[in-house]
């Protein structure tokens, strides 16, 4: 069994000498793979495999394949890529010269307004009419946030929330040599929203942005 | 990335997001066991926890109905 990590051009740069990587190419596309190994899955195999991901990305535009994709061997990786070979090189060439950052903003559980007291609640419809004035709040700060994030990248797409507290969870898809200023603007975006906590990571590999 | 241990483990949501989220599909190809992702997961939560727990602030997530 062989494991996928990317669909690359063909060709393309020299493979870095890690974890025993091959390709399999048509006359546009490459497969890069390697042996795949047993074993449990850890987050610790997560990072490895991300890390050599990174590595390829370096040097070379790419589509990540999603993790534990395996196949039986190099002419199945080469059927993959002639069976799917126009979706695949649209969709390198919407990534071409762009890295995913990752933006989710969570509830400080600090308000701007929590410094002075709020009054106390004296009735359930008082109480609803705050819940949902707060509410609306938390959903213009957090459009306050993806708005400008989203003009200065390419494409974005956001994801359901899986975490409590957490207001945005959401995928830009930045050229790269754009991203510095990408990142000065979350800076400044945390600056002026300072109810919110952004986290921003990457750049990472465009997994957000692989399939059209 | 270049991170510290902390940072990475702040990452580790986004990471999982990714991998195994998102990337090109190759349909019926994939085999993660269902329960392998519950595990990474369950091992996630323990993270998340030890972070959360370190951090005065106590403002990075808890993992809500993920699993």
């Amino acid at each position: 069994m062989i494991e996928l990590y990317a669909v690359v051009d063909h060709p393309g740069p020299r493979l870095p000498t890690l974890a025993r990587l091959r390709t399999a190419a048509t006359t546009r596309l490459a497969a890069i793979y390697a042996p795949a190994d047993d074993g449990e899955i850890s987050p610790e195999r997560l990072w490895r495999h991300e890390e050599i991901v990174e590595a390829l990305m370096q040097d070379r535009d790419l589509l990540p394949v999603r993790y534990g994709t395996r196949l039986d061997d190099e002419r199945a990786a080469t059927r993959f890529l002639t069976d799917r070979e126009e979706p695949l090189v649209s969709a390198l060439d919407d990534v071409r010269g762009a890295v995913e950052l990752a933006v989710r903003v969570l509830r400080t559980g600090e308000r701007p307004d929590a410094r002075s007291r709020p009054d106390p609640v004296t009735s359930g419809a008082e109480y609803l009419r705050r819940k949902a004035g707060s509410a609306a709040a938390e959903r213009s700060a957090t459009l306050a946030v993806h708005e400008p994030l989203s003009a200065a990248a390419r494409r974005d797409v956001r994801r359901p929330s899986s975490v409590t507290g957490e207001l945005l969870r959401a995928a830009y898809l930045v050229d790269r040599n754009r991203v510095d200023e990408f990142v000065s603007l979350v800076a400044r975006l945390q600056d002026a929203n300072p109810a919110l906590r952004l986290l921003c990571t990457g750049p990472w590999p465009p997994y957000s942005f692989a399939e059209r | 990335m270049t991170t510290t241990i902390a940072e990475r483990d702040v990452a580790l949501i986004d990471l999982i997001d990714r991998l195994l989220g998102g990337g090109v599909v190759i349909a019926g190809d994939i085999t993660l066991a269902v329960a392998d992702v519950d595990l990474v997961y369950v091992q996630l939560r323990a993270l998340i926890a030890s972070v959360a727990t370190a951090n005065e602030k106590n403002v990075l997530p808890r993992l809500g109905s993920a699993s």
